[in-house]
């Protein structure tokens, strides 16, 4: 399975919800239903982003079908000097059925998964682990989604 | 202390200024026992305020209020977290971008914290003529009659903005 990873140049560069916003619109088109869903959880993913989270443990989006895409966040002087990379080659959330994992630190990590249990096209992780994602609660998958940790290191 | 970069841009400066208040307002929040749903819940439009008007030039301090709901309305107050801002920090406006969370948590230790039952609300305090920001509305801040500031010191700075932490505890 192919990895595509993007880094979103953060603060300094825009505020933590204009970032999330960026994202957004890199993931899915105006009129997906998916943007809709991404939306709902912005004040969350806004402030895992201001904790800096995000930079480095990677937003971990996995489409029904198609490559994962992981995405950092660049901040300080790494967002300054950086540039937002090109668009992806498709819309990864087309389709239903797909699923996201926010990295977390452990000092929010309880209230979080909390904020996000309506959500369950959302998993929140502790940052410092690896990524194991499970899918049973989504009503588009069954089972369990283990991703291969080695593989989100390629570049 | 952890430094980043050299500001090139006003914006920048307001932008960082603005993330990292909040980052430090629930900082205080977290370390002082009190919930952080209702920052989380109104994160954007806090951001979208504060950002603004750092912008603008109108933000004169960002507020953390706590009071015991338990108590009659205008003896409420149990505690205040003032960020009070500074426009020209940095007489050339070219600072650095940094923020320092050991003097957050060194307000923290130093305040104490509060029951559980406590509850806050965080307020902007704003020169005349600020641009109106979605989600916000007028209001005033309850008495600090019986309270003493204590400054602690610039927790935050970036271009010409530094942003001063204090907090008040009950005097009598």
């Amino acid at each position: 399975m192919s990895v595509v990873s993007r880094t979103v140049p953060s603060v300094p560069v825009r505020t933590s919800v204009e970032t999330w916003d960026a994202i957004v619109e890199s993931l899915t088109a105006p009129d997906q239903a998916a943007r809709t869903s991404l939306e709902t959880i912005t004040n969350v993913a806004a402030m895992l982003i201001a904790e800096e989270y995000t930079r480095d443990a990677p937003i971990v989006v996995m489409p029904a079908s198609g490559d994962r895409v992981r995405i950092y966040t660049a901040h300080g002087t790494a967002a300054i000097e950086s540039e937002d990379e090109p668009p992806l080659a498709t819309w990864p959330l087309a389709d239903p059925g797909w699923r996201l994992s926010l990295p977390c630190g452990i000092d929010d990590i309880d209230d979080v998964r909390a904020a996000l249990q309506p959500y369950p096209f959302v998993e929140v992780r502790d940052v410092t682990d690896g990524i194991a994602v499970t899918a049973a609660s989504t009503p588009h998958a069954a089972g369990s989604i283990s991703i291969n940790y080695d593989e989100l290191e390629r570049s | 202390m952890s430094t980043s970069v050299r500001v090139n841009t006003y914006t920048h400066a307001t932008t960082h200024v603005a993330t990292n208040m909040l980052r430090s307002v629930k900082q205080i929040i977290r370390e002082s026992g009190l919930s952080t749903d209702k920052i989380r819940n109104q994160w954007g439009v806090l951001e979208s305020g504060v950002a603004t008007w750092l912008g603008s030039r109108h933000l004169k301090s960002l507020v953390l209020e706590v009071y015991d709901p338990g108590k009659p309305a205008g003896a409420d107050l149990v505690g205040r977290f003032d960020f009070t801002i500074d426009y020209t920090y940095y007489g050339d406006g070219d600072g650095e971008l940094w923020l320092d969370p050991d003097t957050v948590s060194y307000t923290v230790r130093k305040n104490g914290s509060y029951p559980s039952r406590c509850e806050y609300r965080i307020v902007a305090e704003t020169a005349s003529g600020r641009p109106d920001v979605a989600g916000w509305s007028s209001t005033t801040l309850r008495s600090t009659a019986g309270f003493t500031r204590h400054s602690v010191g610039t927790a935050i700075g970036g271009g010409s903005l530094g942003a001063g932490l204090s907090y008040y505890t009950r005097s009598s």
